[in-house]
């Protein structure tokens, strides 16, 4: 499903970030990407949905066939590509739910299905509410106005839910949750894995990894993976930390 | 045209008028009003407060008052409507059309009706709506306004009257290259309670010299809402005086989205301790508008309360000018005051001048003010792109959330809020069709 060759990706400031990456995920796989800080694991995520501001200056990336650099951000979502931001962005003044609607039907409407209609909408956001521990009326707020760190977390899943992509990239989803924000969404992320959808966790620690088994881990590095494995990989660096990988820069 | 040329044809509209059966009193003012208006001329960009306005589309051609009464239908005007029942005054090309109006059964000690009816039926109503200040103060529009006015609006209430209706009053311009010299009138008397919605739209290229003159007494509470729609192609200068005596109320939001140049003024006076006022808006401007908000606020008795907050978006070539002055008073002690300039640019060639003053002579009083100009969000912008919502709609959704903030002021009422944010969403669509 991604596919991913020699990408070099580099900031506005010149510095190169990403130095040569590889990495291939196949449908109904769930990949973990672990690595210290600084490694580049943020800008590979920013990089593959497309955000402004990297400058990809080798390599390739194929998502389920297609050159996905070459698409605009709204039309990889609209495709099938999620990421679930690190730090999710407030936006006050629109309302929440009235968001989550129009992102789902800007996909519907790419795949020639019509609109939701409120009942339909209602009901399929109830399932996904209750399935994440959110409160509704945090849907009647601005998109992640006065949300805690948590619940802007948990929101992010939510989104995922309801949106239902083929390619999640989650970054960083776990940090600064506790462990029944944890759980709920570990619960989140398996109740989306299945034999259509590729998972992509970008985590600093081993924790969610408890809870969210993963097919794959790899260790990004300076720029590039520099290991991978399979589950017991994660254990091993929670031993010996990142130190063997050397450092970010 | 010179200077002389330009006001020419109004000078000529004024000889042509007769008394018709107007008091002496009024007269005399119209003729003083004239004779200043001749003498001042058309503002130019040495007066501060036209500095940032560019008056060449009033000035390149006349436009002499209106006088053919265009047809109307209920059509014509169910764009503006407010939802539910209300009591309308509506009018176009500066006259009253009874047709479309609806100001029967109106409850005891309400006077509403057309500007024109209440110079037959009770003049003396207008008497403080016509005064000396229109001719003496610098303000060559609105003496122009005193002579030449037929028509317009007047709401008058007793003590103690509250409306169980809003007042909508809907004005369409429709002759090209002539004016509707607008004359309003609301008096609200102590402890009595009003809400009225001015629109003002048309089509053509038209001009409309509105001016209101408000008097709010003690106790008493006024919601005022104005929607400036009209053709991108037609001017429009409007402005609010407004006094208000002890514990009254003022609040008003202009929604200001039409108009090739338009300028919404508001002039008011705390003139009673403990009076307070809340002045709103938001301007939406594209293409080659110009939209000016000007507010001239005087804390003239103590404990009285301003709470002023104005936005305006700008894209293509339009140009959006916020004028804030408070002005406090030596006696006007215990006065709190805060106002509020937010302006978002949406191209590179939209400009924006915001200009706040503050002149404050007591000491014990509370003051501030902030403007800020920026564009939209980026990372909100990316934000909603990553859930799959094209550049074109984000943009369309932060510039309605960016609006909505404001319209949120009108906090206990959600049809008004509504009725605004329609009016905005129809100016969002209108630019994703060009
Ligand atoms: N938009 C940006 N502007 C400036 N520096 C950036 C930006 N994005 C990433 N960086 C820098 O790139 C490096 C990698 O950052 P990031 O991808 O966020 O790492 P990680 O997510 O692995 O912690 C860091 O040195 C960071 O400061
Ligand atoms: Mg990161």
């Amino acid at each position: 499903m991604l596919e991913i060759n020699n990408l070099h990706a580099r900031i506005n400031d010149g510095r190169e970030i990403l130095k040569g990456v590889d990495l291939a995920v196949k449908a109904g796989e769930v990949h973990a990407i672990m690595g210290p800080n600084g490694s580049g694991k943020s800008t590979l995520a920013g990089v593959l949905s497309g955000k402004p501001g990297y400058e990809v200056t080798e390599g390739q990336v194929l998502y389920c066939g297609r050159d996905l650099l070459a698409m605009a951000a709204d039309e990889r979502a609209r495709d099938g590509v999620f990421l679930a931001f690190q730090y999710p962005v407030e936006i006050p003044g629109v309302n929440n739910m009235y968001f989550l609607r129009a992102a789902l039907n800007a996909a519907r409407k790419q795949r020639g299905e019509s609109a939701m209609d409120a009942g339909q909408f209602l009901k399929a956001v109830r399932a996904k509410l209750k399935l994440l521990e959110i409160g509704e009326d945090l849907l009647q707020r601005g998109v992640n106005v006065g949300f805690s760190g948590g619940e802007k977390k948990r929101n992010e899943i939510f989104q995922m839910a309801m949106l239902e992509p083929r390619l999640a990239i989650l970054d960083e989803t776990d940090s600064g949750l506790d462990i029944d924000a944890l759980q709920t969404v570990a619960r989140g992320i398996n109740a989306l894995r299945g034999p259509e959808r590729a998972i992509v966790m970008i985590t600093h620690y081993q924790r969610l990894l408890d809870h969210v088994v993963p097919d794959r881990v790899h260790v990004l590095s300076g720029g590039r993976i520099v290991k991978s494995g399979g589950k017991e990989l994660a254990l091993e660096l929670e031993q010996t930390g990142y130190g063997a990988y050397g450092d970010a820069a | 045209m010179s200077a002389l040329a330009e006001i020419q044809p109004y000078i000529e509209a004024f000889k042509a008028r007769a008394q018709a059966g107007e008091p002496d009193w009024l007269w005399h003012r119209r003729e003083g009003a004239m004779q200043r208006f001749a003498e001042l001329g058309f503002p130019t960009r040495k007066q501060e407060a036209w500095r940032f306005t560019d008056l060449r589309p009033l000035q390149r051609v006349a436009f002499p008052p209106a006088i053919a009464v265009a047809q109307a239908t209920t059509d014509d005007i169910a764009l503006w409507r407010f939802k539910g029942e209300t009591y309308r005054i509506v009018l176009v090309d500066g006259a009253f059309v009874p047709a479309l109006s609806a100001i029967d059964d109106l409850p005891t000690g309400a006077w509403l009706a057309s500007t024109a009816q209440t110079l037959r039926e009770w003049p003396e109503l207008l008497d403080p709506a016509v005064r000396e200040t229109d001719t003496v103060g610098a303000q060559p529009f609105a003496a122009l306004n005193a002579a030449l006015f037929t028509d317009g609006f007047v709401l008058a209430l007793q003590p103690g009257v509250a409306l169980d209706r809003t007042i909508e009053v809907i004005h369409l311009g429709r002759a090209a290259n002539r004016s509707s010299q607008l004359r309003n009138v609301i008096l609200l008397g102590p402890n009595s309670r009003a809400t009225v919605i001015e629109s003002y739209a048309g089509t053509g290229a038209y001009w409309t010299n509105a001016v209101g003159v408000i008097g709010v007494g003690a106790g008493a509470a006024l919601r005022h809402v104005k929607l400036q729609d009209e053709d991108t192609a037609a001017i429009h200068l409007g402005q609010h005086r407004v006094d208000l005596g002890c514990n009254a109320r003022y609040e008003s939001f202009t929604l200001s989205l039409g108009g090739r140049l338009a300028r919404n003024e508001t002039h008011l006076k705390l003139d009673g301790e403990g009076a307070a006022c809340g002045l709103f808006g938001a301007t939406l401007l594209r293409g080659e508008q110009e939209g000016t908000i000007a507010t001239v606020v005087d804390h003239a008795a103590p404990g009285c309360t301003t709470r002023e907050y104005f936005k305006s978006v700008a894209d293509d070539r339009a140009h959006g000018v916020f004028l804030g002055t408070i002005g406090v008073r030596p006696q006007a002690q215990k006065t709190d005051a805060n106002q509020l300039s937010k302006n978002l640019l949406l191209s590179r060639r939209a400009a924006v001048d915001t200009k706040p003053e503050l002149e404050i002579l007591a000491d014990d009083v509370k003051c501030s003010h902030g403007a800020t100009v920026g564009d939209l969000d980026e990372t909100a912008l990316f934000y909603l792109e990553s859930r799959g919502i094209t550049v074109a709609e984000a943009r369309r959704i932060l510039i309605e959330a960016f609006a909505a903030e404001v319209i949120e002021r009108l906090e206990d009422d959600a049809d008004l809020r509504a009725h605004l944010g329609r009016h905005v969403a129809r100016w969002l669509a209108a630019g994703d069709s060009r």
